[in-house]
């Protein structure tokens, strides 16, 4: 976990003083009507291009959490993942070409049928050749788009035998994770870690969490979700994995992450004041840093006989 | 058609009442669009200005202005409602649609004048409740609703113990019922008030969308006021149908959401589209493209529409079969849509287009719509919204859609129309700056919010990871920018009603084929007391 | 004049059938309530366990893991717990499961059961011959209950393309405290109140 460290530690220098940077300029839109405000946001405006261009060799470097000025899909770290990006970017290409296809005829009737170039209209109302090849090339389209698409939904829903099962619980507003009797049995809860000053060097604010869901690398984790209160919803971008919270039902999800390293994602269903504040952090490590952890948290966890956790988060 | 010049001039010394009796009891249908496009424009100031509130907080990372994220929440929920009852349809449907449908089918008003005037009203009554219910407790400790425009319980039960929400579902309600008077009018006046020889398949393409969107109304609307009435029930009243300790299901309320929520996103683009062939086909000074083909994919859409809600629900746990369903049914929308997107270009090509400025904002919505209907193929895909659900990029995807599609078409129909309406001419370069600041700030808002989204950025946040900020910064710079444009907007209005400079009967020339252009600018108070017969109408 | 009224009545006509199409929609959304609990419950959607009387299948080779999994929703000052979180069973054998639950508060309290099967496709051939659910249990401070389950799984489930190749079943319960037909508005929020 040192190594990843280091890794996530180097991608974060540069957003951090960016920000700050960012925050100082900005801050003076809060005070009322300040004559610079105009020249500074061309300052940020122009900070914002030099760092696009920064940000995209930037963007390589940290999988398990955004990066500044990212454009695309958080790096994958699941087979499952890569295929849902590998898909996806498909699908990005296709519907590029569409646009640009659409603007391309429309700048081309933009310079060949105005007023000047061509004074009078013709009058042609139909073409059934025309009608018919934009209602089946469409259809082919989406049959190209539909057929990658099921196999991939497949491969998602039909879950293949576990090494692992935790449970999550979704609380308002932190989680709770569960590791069943015949894994460890023990749970514990996970908040986030409100203040700046706490956050270990490969945690970013609002993504780390006081206790993170450890698991083992190479292995199917099996992830069953649910709410204690109002529904949340389980997330993490770089295992391309979301399920809804819900109480009263156990909801199911798997991945099997490919690497170790330290993923985060965030509560993607709304739940009230806390919404922002209920990270998802989950450490990939190997089997026995993963077995020396297992062994730690049954001690520190007790047993998952104890009553029902009662604690909440504190919300900034 | 030219009879129906003659009607008009038959009509010019009829007796205004006085302005309460004309604007408060009002039940002429150019009347009661004015007051329809006035509140829409009023409640669009509103609700734009809580997503200033929401940009201003998002520019930065951290909480800035708001105390704490549930009010941020209280903004955007309220942003939603108003957004979608009280801005797009009222000006859309109420506005335009009051204003239009009659004189487009040649009849002399709505088939239900008095009850046009009641639906009116009820839309205002409803938005003063949901102004109120912002100032009521929702969460404990709390002001307002925050729980999203979708309401989901349980967040909207035991979340929000307060009366804010109770407020907000009676104006639904108020709302709901005056959509469905408004649809009921819409439908007996267009089944039945037509001129004669006007038949369906000669029906302008815009009396066409509201046919469609009424029905969809009739449809949906009273879905959503069933499963509100649920909620009220389960919050007051200790019924559980969505309460999972009483045997309900919270899920069975999402799908009765989007049973309605799914149409609703048609009734308001549907009069987009009706609005968008007018315009393309006047300044193209070309009859529509395919006119059988435009209005049978809006029926189409509209049927389909109602098949494929459960595409807004794949991370709830649907089976497989029941994922791979809707995810097919949902592509199948795209059919249609691209045969519109298709015909407006054909109804283009080969025009003589004169670049007006509706025709410019005309061929934006094109354009953008095309950009907000692919991403929409994208998040049809289960496999890959399972990573965008709840994520900016749907934000981007529907607001490509709907603020960069009905709302373009809502002004390109007020720059279209504006002198029809007020008599007076606008500049067109007053319409051309707006359309072009528009054009630059909402791309530049919106756009971004593809790349958060695919970060990874969970919507109805306040605040967020740091990683997020650049872009955010930037959608924000893209807000305000828009927001600006419609000062232009305001200020054309106010120029033209100072300059007072006539709008001739027809401004737009030959391509203008459509009723109202037989009628003077503006039209008399009572229109075609003799019916116009329609002998062609060029399709 | 007549032309006129006979006009009138063709449009009072289209507004009373659109008033017709409101009533019936949403007669439909109440509907939908009872039809989507009858249509889950016959078909398993949403892993919904199908409820039978008697296990007439055959009793076959191939095992399943069928795990236990129980909640308690705040409000509720319960232990509860399945007896073992897992068991192997063989497709058509039929297993009586026990879980336990003990109030640990001071006051006596009722609750009430729901349950659901994961994976969701399983639902259908997770046939449950007895269960605890839906009636409200009154438990006294201290007091503690044993609950059977006897289900069976399906041997169809061999035959399915989708589920053929499952490793194991979740059944999961959760105990809602009763809320005795009052209204969430009257009843303690789950959620804290929001410090300004």
């Amino acid at each position: 976990m040192a190594q990843a460290g280091r890794r996530y530690s180097h991608a974060r220098a540069f957003p951090d003083a960016f920000m700050a940077l960012c925050h100082h300029i900005f801050r003076s839109f809060g005070t009322p009507m300040r004559i610079e405000t105009g020249r500074r946001s061309v300052t940020a405006l122009s900070t914002a291009a030099v760092a696009l261009v920064l940000g995209i060799s930037e963007a390589w470097a940290a999988a398990g959490q955004p990066s500044p000025w990212e454009t695309g899909m958080q790096e994958m770290v699941t087979e499952l993942g890569q295929s849902v990006s590998n898909f996806h970017t498909y699908l990005v290409w296709l519907i590029t070409a569409i646009c640009l296809f659409v603007l391309a005829l429309i700048l081309v009737i933009i310079a060949r049928f105005n007023e000047k170039k061509n004074p009078v209209p013709n009058k042609t109302t139909h073409n059934t050749l025309l009608e018919v090849a934009w209602t089946i090339i469409p259809v082919l389209i989406l049959v190209a788009i539909a057929i990658p698409s099921f196999r991939l939904l497949r491969e998602q829903l039909v879950p293949p035998q576990a090494d692992l099962v935790v449970k999550a619980t979704g609380y308002s507003w932190y989680w709770g994770y569960e590791y069943p009797a015949d894994q460890g049995g023990f749970k514990f809860d996970s908040n986030m870690i409100a203040e700046v000053k706490d956050l270990k060097p490969d945690q970013p604010r609002l993504l780390g969490a006081d206790n993170a869901m450890v698991v083992p690398v190479g292995k199917v984790v099996r992830v069953q979700v649910t709410s204690a209160d109002v529904m949340h919803a389980f997330a993490l971008p770089s295992f391309a994995l979301k399920i809804d919270a819900i109480p009263g039902r156990l909801n199911e999800t798997w991945f099997k992450a490919e690497r170790e390293g330290v993923y985060y994602g965030q509560c993607s269903e709304l739940c009230g004041n806390g919404h922002p504040y209920m990270p998802i952090e989950i450490r990939v490590v190997s089997e026995q840093q993963y077995a020396a952890w297992l062994a730690e948290a049954k001690q520190r966890y007790a047993s998952t006989d104890g009553s029902a956790p009662v604690k909440f988060a504190t919300a900034q | 058609m030219a009879h129906a010049a003659d009607a008009a001039h038959a009509d010019h010394h009829d007796h205004l009442p006085s302005f309460w009796r004309r604007w408060f009891y009002s039940t002429n249908h150019k009347d009661i669009g004015t007051l329809y496009l006035i509140f829409g424009f009023t409640a669009g100031i509103i609700g734009g200005l809580l997503s200033i509130g929401m940009r201003l907080e998002l520019q930065d990372p951290g909480l800035q202005y708001f105390s704490n994220p549930q009010a941020y929440n209280v903004f955007v929920t309220g942003h939603g409602l108003i957004m979608v009852f009280f801005m797009v349809m009222p000006t859309l449907i109420g506005g335009f649609g009051n204003w239009f449908i009659p004189i487009m089918i040649g009849a002399p008003d709505m088939a239900f004048p008095r009850m046009n005037n009641i639906s009116f009203w009820l839309t205002v009554s409803a938005f003063g409740l949901m102004l109120l219910s912002l100032f009521v407790e929702g969460a404990p400790g709390s002001l307002g609703f925050g729980g999203g425009w979708t309401v989901y319980p349980p967040l909207s039960t035991v979340g929000h113990p307060g009366p804010a929400l109770d407020f907000g579902i009676l104006a639904l309600h108020l709302a709901g019922a005056a959509s469905i008077l408004g649809a009921i009018n819409f439908i007996t006046t267009i089944l039945n008030m037509r001129a004669p020889g006007m038949t369906l398949h000669k029906m302008p393409l815009f009396a066409w969308s509201m046919l469609v969107t009424a029905f969809l109304l009739l449809l949906s609307l009273p879905v959503l006021a069933g499963a509100i009435t649920m909620l009220l029930t389960d919050r007051n009243f200790g019924t559980t149908f969505f309460d999972p300790s009483g045997g309900g299901d919270p899920v069975l309320y999402q799908h009765l959401f989007w049973f309605f929520g799914h149409p609703e996103v048609y009734i308001m683009i549907l009069p987009a589209f009706g609005i968008v062939s007018h315009i393309i086909s006047t300044f193209s000074k070309k009859p529509i493209f395919g006119y059988l083909g435009m209005a049978y994919a809006m029926v189409a859409i509209g049927v389909v529409g109602f098949v494929v809600w459960a595409h807004h629900m794949y991370t709830v746990g649907l089976s497989l079969q029941t994922q791979a369903y809707f995810v097919f049914a949902t592509m199948v929308i795209a059919v249609p849509t691209g045969v519109k997107i298709f015909s407006w270009i054909a109804t283009m090509w080969g025009g003589s287009i004169r670049f007006t400025a509706a025709m410019q904002w005309a061929i934006g919505f094109v354009f953008l719509f095309t950009v907000g209907g692919v991403t929409g193929v994208v998040l049809a895909n289960a496999p890959v919204d399972r990573y965008m659900h709840d994520t900016y990029y749907v934000v981007a995807h529907f607001h490509y859609v709907l603020s960069l599609g009905a709302v373009f078409v809502i002004f390109a129909g007020m720059y279209y129309w504006f002198p029809k309406i007020t008599g007076y001419v606008m500049p067109e370069w007053i319409g051309k700056l707006h359309f072009w600041v528009a054009f630059i700030g909402s791309n530049v808002l919106f756009f971004p919010m593809h790349f958060l989204g695919l970060s990874g950025m969970p919507r109805r946040y306040a605040d967020y990871p740091d990683a997020f900020a650049g872009w955010n910064l930037v959608s924000s710079i893209g807000a305000y920018v828009f927001f600006a444009g419609l000062f232009i907007f305001m200020f054309g209005v106010v120029y033209a009603f100072v300059r007072k400079e006539k709008a001739a009967a027809n401004p737009w020339g030959e391509g203008a084929t459509t009723l109202e252009w037989t009628l003077s600018s503006p039209p008399p108070f009572h229109q075609f007391e003799t019916l116009p017969r329609v002998v062609d109408t060029g399709h | 004049m007549a032309a006129t009224s006979d006009h009138q009545r063709k449009m009072n006509r289209t507004a009373i059938a659109c008033v017709g199409i409101v009533v019936g929609m949403v007669g439909l959304a109440y509907a939908s309530v009872p039809l989507y609990d009858l249509f889950c419950k016959v078909t398993g959607f949403g892993g919904t366990p199908i409820a039978v009387d008697s296990n007439s299948s055959q009793v076959m080779d191939r095992t399943i893991s069928v795990r236990f999994d129980s909640n308690v929703a705040p409000g509720l000052n319960w232990r509860f717990s399945p007896e073992k979180p897992e068991v192997r069973v063989k497709l058509g054998e039929t297993t009586t499961v026990l879980y336990k639950v003990t109030n640990t508060g001071d006051k006596p309290s009722t609750g009430i059961a729901t349950y659901n099967v994961q994976p969701d496709l399983a639902g259908t051939y997770f046939s449950k011959l007895e269960c605890f659910c839906f009636t409200e249990q009154t438990l006294q401070p201290g007091e503690t209950l044993e609950s059977a389950v006897v289900f069976y799984v399906d041997p169809r489930l061999a035959q399915d393309r989708d589920v053929k190749d499952l490793s194991s079943i979740t059944l999961s319960y959760t105990y809602f405290p009763s809320k005795g037909g009052k209204p969430v508005a009257e009843v303690t929020s789950s959620t804290t109140p929001i410090s300004q």
